[in-house]
């Protein structure tokens, strides 16, 4: 951990002394990494990043920065370029003008400002467009112009507070991959914030899932969508079904759980759970198989309560386990032919698939 | 405040606010407050007879005060009419009953004269001065406070017994305020009454015309009150143009008498004011979606009932900010009514500048001044209650 | 052209009726202002229409008259001097309120906006007496002074208005990029609510420079402005003088509603707001 470029120790922030909106927050950010701080709106992301930028200052804790304490620097001397969800882009100045900003401040000659402002224009590929106010470009070329003023003046961590919130959702994927590229090239650190799972997953080195002021796991994005920590972030991230139990025994890294409806499933235990515990059980839909020759050690008979059509799958609502919402998807490579509804069909899954996690705390 | 960044923010907003308030707190608030003060201040006796105040303080105002109370009155009437400093207290005594000047600048010029035992001889010179209700007067005006102004405003005295009616020709000021009142009502109800339509259209026009219109508005209430007031002095007088033109038309053989009535005032306190009626009204209904009529229309309500039930309750909020602007403006009129009205049609403005100016009796002045801003609180406090995001803008009267 | 709809008589006469009745109110409203205009070109000694001639002498009355001269001047100097400090002071503690965390703001505005409030002769008077006592009266400063915390509520007002619809995050970003808080006031903030600004400023000088109650009591001679000197003509002898100085005072009002104007739409066509009219 020597390379970290970030650290935040046992941080906290509470604007009325009372509500903790970021609770005892520790962790780290190497070096070039891009990490993404993901979580539903209240969960204590985009608080962290102010404090990141110094537009907020933590309660108590401390947040170090390439190994100097951040907590009191003025956000106009840190040297670390934002994003922000509305671009931000001065309305008064021209795209050249708004990225020869930041390298005013830091008294480069204009020379240099001039060849570097062009650069970074040509970098996000607006290199005719430096004359243009923000006003006469597009929603994508504004977040360009707002990438490229965040990068010109070569800060070695660059903030991005929901960059794409406000992109169609084809311009927003292309530019899922540009960013990323542009990191790639220029290697720089970035810390990304957004309520978007898959621009997360995409885009990330690493992802933090933030809930209730909380860092519920901070993992690549392979480990936060295969083994989730906690049952909020197993939903969170993608799809899952949840059924309820109590782990009954556990042996050679199986753990047999009983359901509400006293049958018993065979899964992998998460991290911290053990015999007796409570359990969540998450299950993917597209791991669950059906018919009557699919394997996987947990079968069950469960009622078709409701097809939905989705063109290349046709997901159906099951009555399981005791409930009602369990969802299977339904390719053409399985065999079952038109089911229908109040059809009852076999369906099983492997207990390696699925996860019993500790439960979401109320 | 737990967060440093925001304390140090609001220290920041505290230095950047910090000159502004200086500059109204010493050149507005203390001057405002010193002028109220002056209402209930009371200090022209005590200052320029000091000894007979303190006597006269001590004396219980049952009997006549002891002879040291007259050798001290005497005494110092005499040092007054050397230092020619008699008229302050003159004028302050006489303001409270009329004669009281003759009667002390007989005292005065004879005070040289008058031997002990100074009581009997003052007794002697004339015999009010043996009317004990005169010297409590006289321990009423020793200070430091009087609440004679503020009554007096009112058209009440402090007497003996407490309060009572000013004498008749002295109960002008109930008539001056509910006057002031009259006039600014009238004012303000013509005023919405010819800004309604005139805002209704301008708001329904083409860009182009409604522009035109809006011009046509802003130029009076860009051009200076004192040039309008003028313009209306010159048209409204014997040989102006429109007795010009009625005698032209033989309408009338001899000139009408409009100026200095209240019929000037009215009209000429109108076409002042009446921008102030028009331009919070129009922008109401110039942001006013067409869709509640439209929907007042599919609900099958005719054009008269979509006017009185949807237009008119959804529009009063600007009728109700412009009125209160102007009735606000009206109350405090001064130079209109100076200008065109006559000796009957002046407001409270222009008794504050006559007792400031004229009769140099700043404790009226100030006694009316408080009135004044009481009558004007009282108003933007009922504003801020009854109109719905009423906020005071555009004034320059 | 065919009408497509159906006529409907009743209601195109109340549409006639309105328009004519705001033509009337219209014409009310502005033909006051331009009688004076043929008054001041009349070759009389009175103030009657119809004028006997016309000519310029009251113009030149008024260009070669020492009194009228120096009310012009003075009308200027305090004006200018008005418009200055009340712009500086309206717009920092504008900005001031717009950045401060704190309650009680509503408090310190409504405090800021009193003199607007206050009955001007409540003004005048208290304005009066403050500054004969500290030795300030009948000087162009003692004026200078009232007027400024006579049109400073304007600025305040207008340049808040502006600041509404300024994006905060634009101060971060200036922040994020490097700029201290006063350069980016400097240079984002200042910019971006400069109609607004003008438009105070711009009433503030009008108000100045219309203000009379207030001159009446604290001007000498000395000191007379423009409507000062005008009272005193309009009282004392009503030359047709008068009628030219108010076609000055109308045209110059004129030409800063049209300046006002300008900023707007210039302001309106780059998507900033100005603040409310006027």
């Amino acid at each position: 951990m020597s390379d970290a470029i970030i650290r935040f120790e046992g941080v906290t922030k509470s604007y009325d002394g009372v509500t903790q909106v970021v609770k005892a927050l520790d962790f780290s950010v190497l070096r070039g990494e891009f990490v993404t701080l993901l979580g539903p709106s209240g969960s204590g992301k985009t608080t962290t990043l102010m404090m990141l930028a110094g537009f907020e200052d933590p309660s108590s804790g401390a947040i170090m920065f390439d190994g100097r304490l951040l907590n009191h620097v003025p956000a106009h001397q840190r040297g670390i370029g934002v994003v922000f969800q509305n671009y931000a882009l001065f309305p008064h100045m021209t795209v050249g003008a708004n990225l020869a900003f930041p390298l005013e401040m830091q008294g480069v000659a204009r020379a240099e400002r001039e060849a570097r402002v062009r650069a970074a224009l040509d970098m996000v590929k607006l290199g005719a467009l430096a004359d243009r106010r923000p006003s006469q470009l597009s929603g994508g070329q504004q977040q360009r112009v707002a990438l490229a003023r965040a990068l010109v003046f070569r800060p070695k961590l660059v903030l991005m507070d929901e960059p794409l919130g406000a992109l169609d959702k084809q311009l927003r994927e292309h530019m899922q991959l540009e960013i990323k590229h542009i990191h790639e090239t220029l290697g720089v650190t970035v810390v990304y914030v957004t309520h978007d799972q898959g621009e997360a997953l995409t885009m990330s080195d690493r992802i933090a899932v933030f809930h209730n002021g909380r860092i519920q796991q901070l993992a690549s994005p392979g480990e936060i969508y295969e083994r989730p920590a906690n049952a909020f972030v197993a939903s969170f991230i993608g799809e899952n079904n949840r059924l309820d139990g109590t782990i009954e025994s556990m042996a050679d890294g199986v753990a047999r759980v009983r359901l509400a409806d006293g049958s018993i499933v065979a899964a992998t235990p998460g991290p911290g759970v053990g015999s007796g515990a409570r359990v969540t059980l998450a299950l993917r839909p597209e791991k669950v198989r059906i018919g009557p020759d699919a394997g996987g050690e947990n079968r069950f008979e469960a009622r078709i309560e409701e097809l939905i059509y989705y063109g290349d799958h046709t997901r159906l609502r099951l009555a399981l386990g005791g409930g009602e919402d369990f969802t299977a998807r339904l390719t053409f490579k399985d065999a079952l032919a038109r089911p229908e509804r109040g059809d009852v069909i076999p369906v099983s899954w492997r207990g390696v698939d699925c996860l019993a996690l500790a439960p979401e705390e109320a | 405040m737990s967060s440093r960044l925001a304390s140090r923010r609001n220290v920041m907003a505290a230095a950047l606010i910090a000159p502004l308030f200086l500059l109204v707190a010493l050149s507005f608030l203390a001057p405002l407050a010193t002028t109220l003060y002056r209402a209930i201040e009371d200090s022209d006796f005590s200052l320029a007879l000091p000894k007979t105040s303190r006597s006269l303080q001590q004396w219980d105002g049952v009997a006549l005060p002891p002879e040291e109370a007259f050798r001290s009155f005497v005494e110092e009437l005499r040092q007054a009419q050397q230092d020619q400093a008699a008229g302050a207290i003159l004028n302050r005594l006489n303001f409270e009953e009329t004669g009281l000047r003759t009667l002390l600048l007989q005292a005065t010029r004879a005070s040289g004269r008058l031997a002990e035992p100074y009581r009997d001889s003052m007794i002697a010179l004339n015999p009010r001065w043996g009317d004990p209700a005169l010297w409590r007067l006289f321990k009423r005006a020793t200070g430091p406070f009087t609440s004679l102004f503020l009554l007096r405003s009112l058209d009440l005295k402090p007497t003996d017994q407490g309060v009572a009616k000013a004498a008749a020709q002295d109960a002008v000021f109930l008539p001056l305020f509910w006057r002031t009142f009259e006039i600014s009502l009238v004012v303000t109800i013509l005023c919405a009454l010819l800004a309604y339509p005139v805002a209704y259209t301008l708001s329904i026009l083409p860009q182009g015309w409604a522009n035109v219109g809006m011009m046509l508005v802003l130029i009076p209430f860009w051009t200076s009150i004192l040039v309008r007031t003028t313009a209306w002095f010159i048209i409204l007088q014997r040989e102006g143009p429109i007795n010009a033109l009625l005698m032209a038309m033989t309408l009338v053989d001899q000139p009408l008498t409009m100026i200095f009535t209240r019929f000037a005032v009215y009209i000429a306190m109108v076409h002042v004011l009446l921008p102030f009626a028009i331009l919070p009204l129009y922008s109401v209904m110039k942001g006013l979606k067409p869709d509640y009529m439209r929907a007042a229309a599919s609900l099958g309500a005719p054009g008269w009932k979509r006017f009185l039930r949807i237009y008119l309750p959804l529009t009063m909020p600007g009728v109700a900010a412009g009125s209160l602007m102007v009735f606000m403006l009206s109350v405090g009129f001064y130079i209109t009514p100076a200008l065109v009205g006559g000796p009957g049609d002046q407001m409270v403005s222009s008794f504050i500048a006559f007792f400031t100016n004229v009769s140099v009796n700043w404790g009226m002045a100030a006694a009316l001044a408080t009135l004044l801003m009481a009558m004007t609180g009282v108003l933007v406090v009922v504003a801020r209650l009854v109109v719905p995001g009423f906020r005071s803008g555009g004034v320059k009267a | 052209m065919a009408a497509p709809a159906a006529p409907r008589p009743r209601r195109s006469l109340i549409e006639a009726s309105l328009y004519a009745v705001t033509a009337l109110i219209l014409f009310f409203l502005v033909a006051p202002i331009f009688v004076v205009f043929p008054l001041s070109l009349s070759s009389g000694e009175l103030l009657v229409l119809p004028t006997p001639g016309y000519s310029l002498r009251w113009y030149e009355e008024f260009f070669t008259s020492n009194r009228w001269l120096l009310a012009t001047w003075n009308s200027f100097v305090v004006g200018l001097a008005t418009m200055i400090v009340a712009t500086l002071l309206g717009t920092l503690a504008a900005f001031g309120l717009y950045l401060g965390q704190f309650r009680g703001k509503a408090l310190i505005i409504a405090i800021l906006s009193l003199p607007m409030v206050t009955p001007i002769i409540v003004t005048a008077i208290a304005m009066y007496f403050a500054l004969s006592l500290v030795g300030l009266g009948s000087t162009l400063t003692g004026l200078i002074i009232a007027h400024t915390v006579l049109s400073v509520p304007f600025v305040l007002l207008t340049v808040l208005a502006s600041l509404q619809t300024f994006d905060p995050n634009l101060l971060r970003a200036a922040a994020s990029l490097g700029a201290s808080p006063p350069v980016a006031f400097r240079r984002v903030v200042l910019p971006l609510i400069a109609p607004g600004v003008a438009t105070g400023a711009l009433f503030a000088f009008a108000t100045s420079f219309d203000e009379l109650v207030v001159a009446l009591f604290i001007a000498s001679p000395g000191q007379f402005t423009l409507p000062r000197q005008m009272f005193a003509g309009v009282r004392e002898f009503l030359s047709p003088t008068i009628a030219a100085a108010a076609v000055l005072l109308i045209v110059f009002s004129a030409l800063l509603l049209a300046i006002n104007e300008m900023i707007r739409k210039r302001a309106q066509a780059r998507g900033i707001s100005s603040g409310p009219t006027p």
